[in-house]
């Protein structure tokens, strides 16, 4: 038998709490099984249920097995059961009934007795059987050993003697035993496993509530409980062992922070001794040195809980743990003032920080490294500054020399590391410090891998800002090593991080640290730049920008080449204004205002500034993000050259009402469109120094102040289009300062005017025959035109026209421009003619700068108009001619005649003295026709007239009017009376009269003309108001053969009395429907139809009748 | 006793900053910017639209050897930094979310105000006071 339990315990690594299982009876029997039981035991997990509703837990059980010896067992009472004999169990292959009686069954009476009398319950007999295969008592209960030990020593307790078929022979059925077995030891071990553990967790619960009594010892309780969590570590319950790790973690912090000034934690001073080790902590199996100091303590703590939770596989949460452990253990040693050589505790700390970085790659688990990273990276940063700060204790920074003292340091802190070698392949983390330490060469090496390290952990993990701050570090240390473009490198990194975030004063800090950066690169071109930010900075002190300022001053007269910096927080431009009122002419001024607020923090001389402009593009179709956003006015403030917040925007808010199908109402709510967002442009904009056209400031050189300065510039526009302005110039000789382009575009237009022509009629119309004069203007617009070019006027055929005086009229005409400015005009005079029977014409003008002609329409009106009226006395005709003088000046006739071509024999009626026929007046001339028995039907007339105009000398004029005389015969003669009734003498009102009606056909004496009117229509037209016609009001006559006269009689009444007008009578051609049969084309042929006779057809004798109307006597009595 | 507060806005630059040391305040500045990674990292890595997203503490950002920094960020993304020398004991987590709790209010009544542009930084000398009171305990 072999009892293999005390030899663990002296391997360190690991303390065995494994149960003890003491072994009685025929251990013969028990060693032949002994390996295969302990074996098996743990194989298996077991549930284990406990008090206090913890949950159930499934967990792996072993044992240890000792003799049994009735002087190790337990007292009843005591708590640390865990380190007793916790199970017993009885062993014997005893199978003949007669030999149990007569021996075995003495010793297990004897057995148990010592058991019980310790008050112990935990035992077992195990029967072990070499089955043979046959049984032959098969049918008599209670004949087996077992049975009868059943009986005889747990007849209420049947599960605490099994029988097991030796298991050496290996048989289906003995395998079944065994299972039996193996699970009733689990069993019952860990019931009296688990009251052990409740005993101890009791123990330790009291024991840490002693806490703050007198004599309590930290290192004692810790003992304790770590034995509760080497228990649990023991069972596979690793998590909660980490737990009573975790809880003696808190107490000891707690003791450190609260319990310095108490006097009943004494055991504190222990760790307070001055430190003489700083070995470097090791993960893995570790031991507890005696009378330990605080980090020995602290990481012999952290490899446990370390070691839990890589056996739960959280390397992750180790790593997370090691940072916060690491600073906790430098707060207490500050806290409990425990002395130090120098640098020992950084020593310490590095060789930690390395250690769980060293561990965390070896447990590197590839889906895991993201999650470790999170935590890695702050250890390697804080690896990195340790080493630091140990290369600065030791002299060992770049550009240093240790000295004496620093190199015993050196020595000293060597020593106090202890020796902890590694392989040649993976030197240990106090390998390599010491290394590190020993020369200057090593220490770099190894600080800049680590620090490197830890930035591209960083980066990997997404942490840019915590990379940029180890960027800074190592730019620093890189200065150190004069290794200037690296530093400049990672500088320039970390300035692009701030400003992104906006951290204002870290970027102008970062510009400083640039500044020098480049200095001693003796780059005066980015010094310059640096210098330039760092003076406008408002963040740094003013003596630091002025320093900063003079600097650039001197360095500006250095530079050989434009140098071209951005606007930046140098110079902001507050307000842009174009100052021009209405449209910008071509050759004339645009004048701007630009209020540019200056950061730099003394006055710098400007040795040109100017604003470019820019061509507006065409706006292209189809294409609407080309479009540039332009702005509406004229002036752009600081607060419209800001890009808008879009939170800060009106929301466009929309009803939004939705219906079921049966068009009620399902929902009402409101919807937002967002408002676009828009990605900010992250690349800044290119800033390009060769600029065309510009606005120019025009007294140089300008003196730029700090604060607000308003600067006019001035351009003449010299070329048309649409422009907008661009970028901002500011030349301080070389260093030329450009802004970006303005956003929103100002965008203006310079135009440009066309000349003009014009012509120019005076006030009075124009008359056809007179020569009369024009005006020609030709207006030159904001351009000259060349003085050679012509003015061609081409007149339609009537008009002709000329400028000078004394030449000939003609059709067409060249005119020179001449001389002249931009906004100029000149005047000439132009004679036209228009012949005398024409009236409209038109001018039409080609000009130099247009294709186009011009056309100019004129209208010309005669100096007299006139009108002729034929008059009728019964069979005589007259002709009257009306002239009315049109034009301003007076009319002079010479003599009038009228011409009817001899077709008949004219009396002139006229009186012959001096006439002037004036503006708008009329004068009338009288011929009698004298009409003979065979005339033409129509005569032609010609009346003409010989004027001269009033205030003209010499020249007569002629006036012509052509006209036709038709249908002057006289037809019809008519002839009304009124007669008053029978019995009266005079008319009276009221009383019907008749109206006598005679129409005298006169036609017979033209005949030929005549034929066709046989029917004529008689209407009478009376005033209503005077009279009323009784009965029927027109009527038909028709002339039938050689009637010379009809009369009709019709019934009139006056309605008023005094002189009355006869009723009017008129007639008309009575035109029958059957006459047009013949000529079917004619429209109305069914009906018949009225035709009215010429007015010199018809006379009516009594047109100019009245009738005397007396009153009715009567009805003035009523 | 915090040492130095921050308001940091939507778009990580500082909009208020204030230390009691005005001696310390670069270097605070560095901290808390690197204390935003993590901000950013708690605000990516939380559930994202989830119902129960009003809790504000972000809890402790970063561990320093000589501070604590602790982070809050509210729904429209204002993150407040605390920092809190690490010697100090005296404040647990609940004292660190009520001083939170009471810079959000400081900070709402500054948003209010119709003087302050949002997204500007902060320089209202009294909303100064104010947050020095909720550092120094004294409110």
């Amino acid at each position: 038998m072999k009892m293999n339990g005390t030899d663990l315990k002296e391997e360190g690594s690991l303390i065995d709490r494994r149960p003890i299982i003491t072994c009685a009876g025929e251990i013969e029997v028990f060693s032949v099984i002994e390996d295969n039981l302990t074996e098996a035991l743990p194989q298996d997990t077991y549930e284990w249920r406990r008090t206090f509703g913890r949950p159930v837990r499934s967990v792996h059980i072993g044992g240890v097995f000792v003799p049994y010896s009735p002087a190790a067992l337990s007292k009843s009472n005591s708590w640390d059961l865990i380190r007793q004999p916790l199970f017993h169990i009885y062993w014997t292959d005893c199978s003949d009934v007669e030999l149990y009686k007569s021996s075995v069954k003495e010793d297990i009476e004897n057995w148990l007795k010592e058991l019980s009398s310790k008050e112990i319950n935990d035992w077992l007999i195990v029967v072990v059987e070499n089955f043979d295969g046959k049984r032959t008592n098969k049918l008599l209960p209670r004949t087996t050993v077992l049975d009868k030990i059943r009986a005889d020593f747990a007849p209420k307790q049947g599960d605490r003697c099994v029988s097991v078929i030796n298991p050496g022979k290996i048989e289906s059925r003995s395998a079944d035993s065994w299972r039996g077995l193996v699970n009733r030891v689990r069993h019952l071990l860990l019931a009296a496993y688990a009251k052990a553990v409740y005993r101890l967790e009791e123990h330790v619960r009291q024991q840490r509530e002693k806490r703050n009594e007198h004599g309590w010892n930290f290192m004692h309780y810790f003992s304790l409980q770590e034995e509760l969590a080497q228990v649990l570590e023991m069972l596979g319950l690793y998590d909660e062992a980490l737990v009573q790790y975790d809880e003696l973690d808190a107490l000891f912090s707690q003791f450190v922070a609260n319990g310095i000034t108490s006097d009943s934690v004494s055991w504190l001073s222990n760790f307070q001794k001055p430190l003489e080790r700083w070995h470097g902590l090791k993960l893995g199996s570790s031991k507890l040195p005696k009378d330990p100091s605080i980090l020995e303590l602290r990481a012999y703590l952290f490899a446990k809980q370390a070691h839990m939770l890589l056996l739960t596989n959280k390397v992750w949460e180790m790593a997370s743990r090691s940072l916060p452990f690491l600073n906790t253990c430098s707060k207490e040693l500050i806290i409990l003032e425990v002395t130090a050589p120098p640098g020992a505790i950084s020593c310490w700390l590095f060789l930690a920080a390395m250690e769980v970085l060293e561990t965390c790659d070896k447990f590197n688990h590839a889906d895991e490294v993201k999650e470790y990273s999170l935590h890695t990276a702050g250890v390697w940063e804080y690896a990195s500054q340790k080493i630091r700060s140990l290369g600065e204790l030791c002299g060992l920074m770049p550009g240093g020399f240790p000295t004496s003292e620093q190199l015993h340091i050196v020595v000293e802190l060597s020593a106090g590391m202890g020796d902890n070698p590694g392989t040649s392949d993976s030197p240990s983390p106090t390998d390599k410090l010491k290394v590190a330490l020993c020369s200057q060469e090593a220490f770099n090496k190894t600080y800049l891998e680590l620090a490197e390290l830890a930035m591209g952990t960083y980066k990997h993990i997404g942490r840019l800002r915590s990379a940029r701050l180890v960027g800074r570090e190592l730019a620093s240390f890189y200065m150190l090593v004069g290794e200037t473009q690296k530093a400049a490198a990672f500088l320039t990194d970390i300035l692009r991080t701030f400003e992104q975030d906006g951290w204002h004063e870290l970027a102008a800090q970062t510009q400083i640290e640039l500044a020098e950066c480049f200095l001693k690169a003796e780059d005066t071109r980015k010094y310059v730049c640096a210098c330039a930010a760092v003076s406008a900075a408002l963040e740094i002190d003013t003596l630091i920008r002025w320093t900063y300022f003079d600097d650039m001053c001197k360095c500006v007269n250095l530079l050989k080449e434009p140098l071209i910096v951005p606007f930046n927080d140098i110079f902001k431009i507050t307000s842009v204004c174009i100052k021009n009122d209405g449209d910008i002419m071509q050759d004339s001024d645009i004048n701007l205002e630009l209020l540019i607020e200056s950061n730099f923090p003394k006055e710098i001389l400007c040795t040109k500034m100017a604003v470019s402009l820019e061509t507006f593009p065409e706006p292209v179709k189809d294409n609407k993000k080309t479009q540039e956003k332009v702005w509406p006015s004229r002036l752009l403030t600081a607060k419209d050259m800001r890009a808008q917040d879009v939170m800060l925007q009106r929301l466009k808010m929309k009803k939004n009402l939705d219906f079921k199908q049966d068009r009620q109402l399902a929902a009402a709510g409101v919807a937002s469109k967002f408002t676009e967002l828009r990605r900010k442009s992250s690349t800044s904009q290119q800033v390009k120094e060769e600029v065309g056209e510009c606005l120019e400031v025009v007294n140089l050189p300008l003196v730029i102040t700090p604060g607000l300065n308003l600067i006019r510039l001035k351009k003449r526009a010299t070329h048309i289009g649409k422009y907008f302005l661009g970028q901002t110039i500011m030349h301080v000789k070389n260093l030329h300062i450009v802004s970006p382009t303005l956003t929103p575009r100002l965008v203006f237009d310079v135009k440009e005017e066309h000349p003009t022509l014009k012509l120019y009629k005076k006030a009075a119309p124009l008359l056809t025959g007179i020569e009369q004069s024009m005006n020609l203007i030709l207006t030159i617009g904001s351009y000259s035109i060349d003085p050679k070019s012509t003015v061609k006027l081409i007149t339609s055929n009537g008009l002709s026209l000329h400028t000078e005086q004394d030449a000939p009229l003609q059709n067409s005409l060249e005119i020179e421009v001449g001389e002249n400015y931009p906004f100029s005009s000149s005047r000439r005079s132009l004679r036209v003619l228009a012949d005398a029977l024409s009236k409209d014409h038109q001018v039409t003008i080609h000009v130099p700068w247009t294709p186009k002609p011009i056309v100019v329409m004129l209208s010309f009106t005669p100096p007299l108009t006139s009108s002729w009226k034929l008059f009728t006395v019964l069979m005589k005709k007259f002709i009257q001619i009306n002239v009315i003088g049109q034009c301003n000046v007076d009319i002079i006739p010479r003599g009038v005649n009228l011409n009817v071509d001899k077709t008949c024999e004219l009396v002139e009626k006229n009186c012959h003295s001096s006439q002037i026929i004036s503006n708008g007046s009329t004068h009338s001339y009288i011929w009698e026709l004298v009409i003979g028995a065979e005339m033409e039907s129509v005569i032609k007339a010609e009346f003409s007239m010989v004027y001269r105009l009033h205030n003209q000398d010499g020249d007569n004029k002629l006036f012509q009017y052509f006209f036709d005389i038709a249908d002057y015969q006289t037809l019809y003669i008519l002839d009304t009376n009124v007669d008053p009734s029978k019995g009266s003498e005079f008319c009276k009102v009221g009383i019907v009269c008749h109206l006598h009606l005679t129409i005298e056909n006169n036609s017979s004496s033209f005949s030929p003309v005549t034929e066709a009117i046989k029917s004529i229509m008689y209407e009478v037209l009376a005033e209503q108001s005077v009279w009323a016609v009784c009965g029927r009001t027109a009527g038909v006559v028709s002339f039938e053969s050689q009637e010379k006269y009809q009369t009709v009689v019709l019934e009139v009444m006056p309605l008023t009395s005094g002189h009355l007008p006869l009723p009017l009578v008129r007639i008309s051609k009575y035109i029958p429907a059957e006459s047009g049969g013949a000529d079917k084309s004619k429209k109305n042929d069914s009906h018949p139809r009225l035709e009215p006779f010429s007015p010199g057809q018809v006379y009516n004798k009594s047109k100019g009748k009245q009738l005397h109307v007396i009153a009715n006597v009567s009805e003035n009595a009523q | 006793m915090a040492v130095c507060a921050a308001i940091i806005g939507k778009d990580n630059s500082p909009k208020f900053f204030v230390t009691i040391n005005p001696d310390e305040e670069l270097q605070f500045q560095y901290r808390v910017l690197s204390s935003l990674d993590i901000v950013e990292d708690k605000l990516n890595s939380g559930v994202k639209g989830g119902a129960d997203t009003k809790e504000l503490y972000l809890g402790m950002l970063l561990s320093l050897e000589a501070h604590k920094i602790y982070g809050y960020v509210t729904n429209t993304k204002i993150k407040f930094i605390i920092v809190v020398d690490s010697t100090n004991m005296v404040l647990r987590d609940n004292e660190i979310r009520s001083m939170f709790r009471k810079i959000h209010s400081e900070y709402a009544d500054i948003v209010s105000n119709p003087f302050y542009i949002p997204g500007e930084p902060i320089s209202s000398k009294n909303f100064t006071t104010n947050i020095k009171n909720i550092m120094t305990g004294t409110v």
